[in-house]
């Protein structure tokens, strides 16, 4: 025998200047399983969870609906209410009559009240119907997996494993550092890049609990939250790390020279390399595509230099698999290629660079040794011309959002050339400035007095060549002329995208992605470090462009979330998923096929008790099912329910109307 | 043979009688058979949509119209402006068809169905005739010549519109230069517009902007301009005299007419080029055709080496 | 100086806004098309300005400069455009609505530029196809400067560059109907 409780809320005046609270409990009291219905100002709150809770001793219920905000607000509230008075806490039902009520008919009280008895009427309905549920157990493996080894990763793996909880970092290059290496000196502080990121990169490489993979990359990840499986690909390095010393003798003998990618293509690295000289793992790779002996089966002097014996052509791709309970993405990004802006000369004027270009180009350890020079002659240029937004804000070239780091290391650019060049002369032309973080407005503000640089409010529209010189042609548009600068050196502030295998890293880890490639948040606001799928997490610019402070921050955050993750041996889990009724499942698996979760797998189950022959049916992993009710809208043989939601709740709450 | 529907324009009897003469020698040897639309009218140029909304779609309605009567798949257009100005009437008329309707009454030659594709003369040779069938028609190469091939403004913008080339570089012309055994050269102001129709009534607008043009040709090193567009042949030629007197400066720049220097490389006499309607002469610019080309600096590039020897 | 707030700001934006079919609040002033367009620097307000004048309802402004009447349509400065703004289209409104209301640049340029194209068409409503020799004789006399390329003319003349005689159509009268139904069409209420 059904006992109901309604219990309507006024939210203050939310509701109840919309909707006649009274009128709500007297219409329920008038339902046969409603037992006892009560109005007060605001349910949320202490003694309005007490009145819930003496209604219930007192008046033997066996289920309640609240009439009140969305469950988004105060569903959790309630349901611990109800079970602090002995109630299952998923006998509980809302019926949301401010959202869905008052709040969008506010012009009509009569109907509003109305349209409020009728979901109260589907609410209790339903709430007779509902099942005890009980939060599931699930076990959690306590091992976090990192993917990218750039500052991001760094900070994020180091926090963890500060916490006594083993990592594995994953980097797809020789050597961890990420972009952070490449830099100079970072904005504001001008700081050095490396002497700032280079003992990080020493404190992940001896760090007891951080088990570091460079040169690898991860190939599949199954699983669910504190239970997943990695795949990951150890590229053929071809070099034997273990006996390898980093001595360098190597790739000081070998004869091939190709484009360092490093550098940018400014200058040469051999085929057996180290990215750049604080590499770590300070061990050389070789390059396949370029080494002689495995492409043509000559040379062969880095193996007869090596006094270790660690050089080994027969080495293969390897695949080894980690059991972890959380990963955090963070892959970073790269830079915009500005080709299709036709009209600044890219790739047709050796002397238009980029700004990672011109960053290399000015630190020490950089292809000119810490000196800018024009491509095109070698010679020191003057006159430098910079622009920022080139592809960011721009609709017409495919990107609308904004880069954020740019305007900060524009001015940071001045100042460095302003540093390397005494008698340079800065043009900056922009759009905006935006300096919006700690210390940057005065940091802008000093590049600005302290180089003399001139900044022009305006795109330029074209660049051409006039001899030597490259003409740089815009309006500032604060004074209304056209301007043409004699450029020496044009550096262009391109855009932040997300990595290009960004989408196929997000299809096998199961987690969603934009339109421009950046991984998909959970929420922008309030859960910025989660994506759609528990116990996967982001930091850094693969989640949108940022500048180190935040990329940091970022990092901590999700390290702080995993340690959350992994603060008991067990993970309790909400019960509202699907299940599979065995009997009726037929094995057709379109269940399976539809399901974003890929939390759906097979199992054999003999065709009848004592039978040895078996078939196949669907089987939801508990642990990853998140509910969405896919796999029930497409079973046609009622096999797939939800629990929560049965087919029996919601035939009530119709029938209710 | 493939036919070709083909509207001349109103300069094709005057200004720019040596694009259409050498145009229908091209297209003879190119075997494609120019069929000329009948009775056709002027497309209203720059003054028409300058000036009204409904007559600039009415005017060049009228010749989409006579075209599908002759029933070839595609229209080609020598005069830029005349180009752009059929291209857009399609393009706006086949988009909102209530629109096409309105336009229509104006005529009574007949229904607009939107049948016939319209193209540029250059991007008919380009696209349809290939880089190919140039090169094995070639019997006078024109190893020797430097070339700045100067597409206006009209051919390939707006982009959208035309969808042939790029907007800011584009390499068709140059490359068909190329196909005939010239050197083309780098030119950054390959579509800069030259003043197109303030020739006549703000003829000092047409002598900066032409003058740049000219400048910047003659400083990239080329010995004449290739263009495909009677207008801008008009602006760069016969203002240069003005332009000269007004800058200051030596240009003895000849404009010639892509269709010139393909008649001339398929064998074509010179006599037959209509040259003497140049104002600014074009015979010696012709002579450096055959001679040896001037000696570069040979630039070393950095050995990449790849030794096949041990140490 | 200029006080906003005071009357209708947006009637102008809208109604070039309904007429080019872009919409100039996604213009976020830039000056790319302004350092593009090859005529910025013969006129009144470059096209950067043209919008914002535009966007504050400054509809006299607009209409009494010479800004649109020099473009070219030469649409560099749309194909450059972040915003993808259909600039040419914006100028050709703005032109067109000068007209409708009578309002122009006193300019001698501007009033030499349209005594061209009036010019121009009234050749091609004649003819049904241009007459150069005619429409330059005619431009001279009417904007006073009779001598104008006086010394381009023997020349042009002698190389057959322009012709003494007007070509002619067979059907021209078709030509005169269209301009009268094109009239007609003009003198509609606008959607």
């Amino acid at each position: 025998m059904a006992r109901v409780g309604v219990f309507v809320c006024f939210c203050g005046a939310n509701i109840a200047d919309f909707v006649d609270v009274n009128e709500v409990v007297e219409e329920t009291k008038k339902i046969k399983d409603v037992k006892f219905a009560i109005n007060y100002k605001y349910m949320c709150s202490d003694p309005g969870q007490g009145l819930i809770k003496q209604a219930i001793i007192e008046n033997k219920l066996t289920s309640v609906v609240v009439a009140a905000c969305s469950p988004r607000m105060h569903e959790k509230t309630f349901r611990r209410a109800i079970s602090e008075a002995g109630l299952n806490p998923f006998l509980l039902e809302i019926a949301n009559i401010r959202e869905h009520s008052s709040w969008v008919h506010q012009k009509d009280k009569k109907s509003a009240t109305a349209k409020s008895c009728d979901l109260v009427r589907m609410a209790v309905a339903k709430s007779i119907a509902n099942e005890q549920l009980h939060e599931i157990s699930v076990p959690v493996t306590k091992r976090a997996l990192v993917i990218g080894g750039g500052i991001a990763g760094i900070q994020a793996a180091l926090d963890i494993a500060d916490a006594h909880i083993p990592v594995v970092l994953v980097e797809k290059s020789p050597s961890i550092g990420g972009r952070m290496a490449q830099l100079d000196e970072t904005f504001p502080t001008l700081d050095c890049s490396q002497c700032i990121l280079t003992p990080r990169m020493v404190d992940v490489a001896t760090h007891p609990y951080i088990e570091l993979i460079p040169y690898s990359e991860v190939v599949g990840l199954d699983g669910y939250v504190g239970n997943y499986k990695v795949q990951i690909k150890k590229k053929a390095s071809y070099v034997n790390f273990s006996s390898c010393t980093g001595c360098g003798a190597c790739s000081q003998k070998c004869p091939v020279k190709v484009p360092n990618e490093f550098n940018l293509g400014h200058d040469k690295r051999k085929a057996i390399y180290s990215p750049f000289p604080q590499a770590v793992p300070n061990k050389p790779v070789i390059d396949a595509e370029h080494c002689l002996m495995l492409t043509k089966g000559k040379c062969g002097i880095c193996k007869k230099t090596c006094e270790k014996g660690s050089i080994d052509y027969d080495m293969k791709d390897e695949i080894i698999e980690r059991e972890v309970g959380a990963v955090v993405v963070a892959t970073g990004y790269e830079l915009y290629d500005a080709s299709p802006y036709e009209e600044y000369g890219v790739g047709r004027f050796k002397d238009v660079i980029s700004s990672l270009e011109f960053e290399r180009m000015v630190s020490a350890s950089g292809p000119t040794g810490g000196t800018p020079i024009r491509p095109s002659d070698g010679e020191i240029p003057k006159n430098v011309v910079f622009i920022k937004c080139v592809g960011s804000r721009d609709e017409a070239k495919g990107i609308e959002y904004c880069s954020k780091i740019c305007c900060m290391y524009t001015a940071k650019h001045a100042m460095l050339l302003h540093h390397k060049v005494h008698d340079s002369h800065a043009f900056i032309f922009y759009m905006d400035i935006r300096a919006a973080g700690k210390g940057y407005e005065e940091f802008v503000k000093r590049a600005q007095v302290e180089t003399a640089a001139t900044y022009l409010r305006g795109r330029v529209s074209k660049i051409y060549q006039k001899g030597k010189k490259l003409i740089v042609r815009g309006e500032d548009a604060q004074i209304g002329q056209i301007v043409e600068v004699e450029a020496d050196l044009v550096v262009l502030a391109t855009a932040v995208m997300a990595q290009k295998d960004n989408p196929d890293l997000a299809r096998r880890l199961g987690i969603s992605y934009d339109k421009y490639g950046f991984l998909s948040e959970a929420h922008p606001k309030l859960r910025p470090v989660e994506t759609s799928k528990a116990g996967i997490f982001l930091a850094g610019c693969t989640q949108a462009p940022k500048d180190i402070p935040d990329t940091v921050s970022q990092a901590s955050a999700c390290a702080a979330k995993v340690c959350g993750l992994f603060a008991s041996d067990t993970m309790k889990k909400d019960p509202m998923i699907s299940h599979i009724v065995q009997e009726n499942c037929t094995g057709c698996q379109n269940c399976i096929r539809v399901c974003p979760y890929t939390a759906i797998v097979t199992e054999e189950i003999p065709i009848a008790p004592r039978s040895t022959e078996m078939r196949t049916i669907a089987k939801v992993n508990e642990g990853v099912c998140q509910g969405c009710g896919s796999c029930v809208a497409i079973c046609r043989s009622f096999a797939a329910t939800l629990s929560g939601f049965t087919d029996k709740q919601i035939i009530n709450e119709i029938l209710a109307i | 043979m493939k036919k070709l529907t083909y509207f001349p324009g109103c300069s094709a009897h005057g200004t720019s009688e040596e694009f259409d003469h050498t145009l229908k020698l091209v297209m003879k040897s190119l075997e494609v058979e120019l069929d000329e639309i009948p009775d056709w009218n002027c497309c209203g140029a720059t003054s028409a949509h300058v000036m009204t909304e409904n007559l600039a779609l009415a005017l060049p309605l009228r010749n989409l119209v006579l075209a599908e009567t002759l029933h070839n798949d595609t229209m080609g257009i020598a005069c830029a402006s005349c180009y752009a100005r059929h291209k857009v009437t399609k393009y706006e008329l086949d988009k909102d068809p209530v629109l096409a309707k309105k336009i229509n009454t104006t005529i009574d030659d007949g229904t607009y169905h939107g049948s016939v594709e319209v193209k540029s003369m250059l991007q008919f040779v380009y696209e349809d005739i290939g880089i190919e069938k140039i090169k094995s028609l070639v019997k006078k190469p024109l190893t020797g010549l430097k070339v700045a091939c100067y597409y206006g403004c009209l051919l390939t913008r707006p982009k959208a519109i035309t969808q042939f080339d790029s907007p800011e570089y584009p390499m068709s012309m140059d490359r068909i230069m190329e196909a005939l055994g010239a050197t083309a050269v780098p030119f950054d102001f390959k579509t800069e517009c030259c003043g197109a129709s303030f020739s006549i009534s703000s003829s000092d607008v047409v002598l900066s902007l032409s003058g740049k043009i000219l400048e910047y040709a003659k400083a990239s090193g080329a010995d004449m301009i290739v263009v495909a567009c009677p207008l801008c042949q008009s602006n760069l030629d016969m203002r240069q005299p003005g332009v000269e007197k007004l800058f200051h400066v030596k240009l003895n720049l000849p404009v010639m007419y892509f269709t010139q220097l393909l008649a001339l490389a398929f064998g074509h006499d010179q006599k037959d080029l209509m040259l003497g309607k140049h104002i600014v002469p074009v015979e010696k610019a012709l002579a450096k055709i055959g001679k040896e080309p001037e000696k570069k600096e040979e630039i070393k590039s950095k050995k990449t080496v790849e030794s096949e020897e041990a140490k | 100086m200029i006080t906003l707030g005071i009357k209708d700001q947006h009637t102008f934006l809208d109604e070039v806004n309904k007429r080019s079919g872009c919409n100039i609040l996604e213009c976020y002033q830039c000056g790319k098309c302004s350092g593009t367009c090859p005529v910025s620097m013969y006129m009144d307000i470059t096209p950067r300005q043209v919008m914002q004048f535009v966007k504050l309802g400054m509809k006299d402004e607009v209409l009494v400069a010479n800004s649109s009447w020099f473009c070219l349509t030469c649409a560099a400065c749309s194909g450059r455009c972040p915003r993808q703004i259909d600039i040419p289209r914006v100028m050709e409104t703005i032109r067109h609505i000068a007209i409708e209301e009578n309002i122009s640049s006193k300019s001698k340029k501007v009033k030499d530029i349209r005594k061209f194209h009036d010019i121009f068409l009234d050749m091609v409503r004649r003819y049904g196809r241009g007459y150069e020799l005619r429409l330059m004789a005619e431009f001279n006399i009417r904007t006073r400067n009779y001598f104008k390329d006086m010394f381009l003319a023997p020349s042009a003349l002698g190389k057959g560059k322009i012709k003494l005689l007007p070509a002619r159509m067979k059907t021209a009268k078709a030509i005169k109907r269209m301009f009268d139904m094109a009239k007609k069409l003009e003198e509609q209420p606008k959607q």
